[in-house]
């Protein structure tokens, strides 16, 4: 599918085929990123779908994914490229029993065949009628030297390799970046990227990934778990639950055959929600207290406005 | 940051005059009113979105405003300002008015803008360079900071910083702003320098190994990484803290510019995060915003309570054994004490060091004796006096030991 022919009601209606809802702003931001060809960042708590929608995209527009997952420590030579030595190695070996041309050796071990690809020479170097889609996924992570090399790949989509020459890309790769916000991404980085930020879901909006998830759900059940999920991020947890973890929490309850939600089953099943021993606590004791009143909260669950 | 609606419509009137016909001088003077507020735009920016707003219907209002978000503005805290001067700026009629005139931008150059952005841009680099100059020339002077002689910025170096005027505080600002330089391009230069290691690398090896013929013989080592030790401040800018917090800060902002990976907070009842705020050029300003907005600021202290939000919020992400935490305090606290005890003990377990700053320390006769100090010392692992600019050159290099 070519991007360029998209509009945004079509990039919705996509994402929404391959069971992705995203509301008007992200899905505006998205069709002006692949049009323009300029990176997308899109930061938010950890569960919202970030590196989901890359995922998803990849899939819709029948291109290739190639994920580059940032840690503290990367460097050229995992994101780039790298030689295989071994096999140079081995190469030089043989050529000397066998009494080979030194010169012939020397600039043959230097070819493509002995060059290892990492992800960021893959994505530019692709061939394919579509370009690959690139995630970069928790920049955050990565340190400042490798935030600022990659400031050079993404400006000019194009790689330096001393002993074959300049690498560049035929098409430009569709680039999203991911951040968790552990630390500030560099401002030249972000200018160079357009900025979005995914917020929790809206009840209206959390109810419709459950149900698109989950045809199979019980309408009543699906807004019991969103209530529910809307009234636990409002409270003072230290790991507030995700989309991630409503879906989770969603199919062990299909899995249980769980019509309605009780109580007893909201306690019982929580370990899909909090993660931390705790927030468990901390639930089980608002529950205790009747702070937190799970009866009134499942019973009257909001209407939809649909 | 302090925006209120009247800021951003005076911000907004103010470029009324940049304003034109055609959507191009109406983005740029509506980048200049957001740069006013305090977003960061840049020239290119403004252009993507020109570039970008032929591909979307501009009637639309919803799509129009998350374009101009998603170029213009880079992080989340920025949003709110940002939306409250799009519907200043783009108020109905303007708007209304606009997509007719749309198209004709696409085909002439706006004259009267294209040079004037290009000034903005020419004028911000020619004012950096300039700020550059003058920093290297006060840099070479900088040693005069550890000769031991007498003089009167030696004076000055020894006093405490709570007995200065305005005049003298100027001055001092500037030298602690050279000494942090100095002190992080020191550590910065210091991590190239590393002992021979243990792990092969196969890519200089190989290298070596072709004046041979390919026979290994010598082996490369790879010098050892330098693992990065992150900087976290926690200060204290309650009242009794006053005189000595905004030299800190200064100090803090002088390093968290230079080196990589320094967070800064700021607490006294509750705790605020302001790298972000003080990581602009001009510092002085920026800290009278801080201390404008900032909840408590010259107010009383809850030193538990604050460490309490710290530890739950930002430590988990923030602090590994590889951060030195440094508190700026006095200790005089009013909240929980074993509260303070339980969080400086859930810190302890987290951080490498932990580094307490008081400036009381320095007189004579001070002993930790208020109750909130007490607890937090079997914690630390230093426990430093800031008082002058003098300490502060040894505060910097007890840094440097544990970053290097």
């Amino acid at each position: 599918m070519d991007p360029k022919q998209l509009t945004i009601e079509q990039v919705q209606e996509v994402l929404l085929k391959e069971k992705y809802v995203c509301d008007r702003s992200l899905a505006t931001v998205v069709y002006l990123s692949l049009v323009m060809g300029k990176p997308l960042l899109l930061e938010g708590e950890a569960g919202v779908g970030k590196t989901e929608i890359a995922k998803v995209l990849s899939k819709v527009l029948g291109a290739k994914l190639i994920r580059l997952q940032c840690y503290e420590g990367l460097d050229a030579n995992t994101a780039l490229y790298e030689w295989n030595y071994p096999k140079q190695m081995l190469r030089i070996k043989l050529e000397e029993v066998e009494h080979g041309d030194k010169a012939k050796v020397e600039t043959e071990i230097f070819s493509e065949e002995y060059l290892i690809k990492r992800p960021l020479l893959e994505a530019i170097q692709t061939d394919g009628a579509t370009p690959p889609v690139l995630l970069i996924d928790e920049i955050d992570r990565a340190d400042m030297e490798f935030e600022a090399f990659l400031l050079e790949v993404l400006s000019d989509f194009q790689i330096t390799i001393p002993e074959l020459g300049t690498v560049s890309a035929k098409h430009r790769p569709y680039v999203f970046l991911t951040s968790n916000r552990t630390r500030e991404i560099h401002d030249a980085l972000k200018r160079r990227c357009l900025y979005h930020w995914i917020e929790y879901p809206t009840f209206e909006k959390e109810y419709e990934i459950i149900t698109t998830k989950f045809p199979e759900v019980e309408a009543k059940m699906a807004q019991q778990i969103c209530a529910f999920m809307q009234k636990v991020r409002e409270m003072n947890f230290y790991k507030r639950p995700g989309v991630a973890e409503t879906l989770d929490w969603a199919s062990a309850l299909i899995a249980l055959n769980r019509k309605n939600l009780d109580d007893k089953s909201v306690v019982e099943t929580m370990g899909c929600v909090f993660k931390y021993r705790e927030d468990l606590h901390h639930l089980r004791e608002q529950v205790e207290n009747r702070q937190l009143n799970l009866d009134a909260l499942l019973r009257v669950s909001p209407e939809l406005v649909s | 940051m302090d925006v209120t609606p009247e800021t951003v419509a005076s911000a907004v009137s103010s470029v009324a005059s940049a304003r034109g016909k055609g959507t191009l001088p109406n983005v740029m003077a509506f980048a200049r009113a957001l740069k006013q507020l305090g977003i960061k735009v840049s020239l290119s920016q403004v252009l993507d979105v020109s570039r970008s707003v032929e591909l979307v219907d501009i009637g639309a209002r919803p799509d129009f405003r998350a374009l101009l978000r998603a170029n213009l503005v880079s992080q989340k805290e920025d949003f709110p300002v940002f939306d409250m001067a799009f519907d200043c700026f783009w108020r109905e009629q303007t708007y209304e008015r606009m997509p007719m005139e749309t198209m004709e931008i696409q085909g002439t150059p706006t004259e009267s803008d294209a040079p004037e952005g290009g000034d903005e841009e020419g004028g911000l680099e020619e004012a950096a360079s300039e700020a550059m100059a003058n920093e290297n020339l006060q840099l070479e002077n900088l040693d005069e900071f550890a000769v031991p002689t007498y003089s009167p910025q030696e004076l000055m170096n020894r006093k405490d910083f709570s007995e200065m005027g305005v005049e003298e505080s100027r001055a001092i600002a500037r030298a602690i702003m050279l000494i942090a330089t100095k002190i992080a391009t020191q550590i910065s230069r210091r991590k190239k320098v590393g002992r021979k290691g243990n792990t092969v690398d196969p890519r200089w090896t190989m290298r070596r190994s072709m004046k041979y013929g390919g026979e290994v013989i010598e082996l490369v080592h790879r010098k050892k990484r330098i693992k990065k030790t992150r900087v976290v401040l926690l200060c204290d800018v309650s009242g009794s803290m006053d005189c000595y917090s905004r030299f800190l800060i200064q100090f803090m902002y002088g390093l968290q510019n230079e080196l990589w990976g320094v967070e800064t907070f700021v607490f006294s009842t509750s705790l605020s995060r302001i790298t972000h705020l003080i990581r602009t050029k001009d510092i002085v300003n920026a800290l009278e915003k801080i201390s404008g907005s900032i909840l408590g600021w010259s107010g009383g202290t809850n030193i538990g309570r604050s460490l309490h939000t710290f530890n739950r919020n930002f430590a988990p992400s923030m602090v590994t054994n590889r951060t030195v935490v440094v508190i700026i305090s006095d200790g005089w606290d009013r909240g929980d004490v074993s509260l303070l005890e339980r969080e400086m003990q859930d810190l302890k377990r987290r951080a490498k060091k932990i580094i307490w700053l008081n400036p009381l320390l320095a007189s004579e006769n001070y002993e930790p004796l208020c109750k909130g100090m007490q607890a937090a010392l079997p914690y630390l692992d230093l426990f430093l006096s800031v008082h002058n600019v003098n300490s502060l050159v040894s505060l910097g290099r007890t840094l440097q030991k544990m970053v290097a």
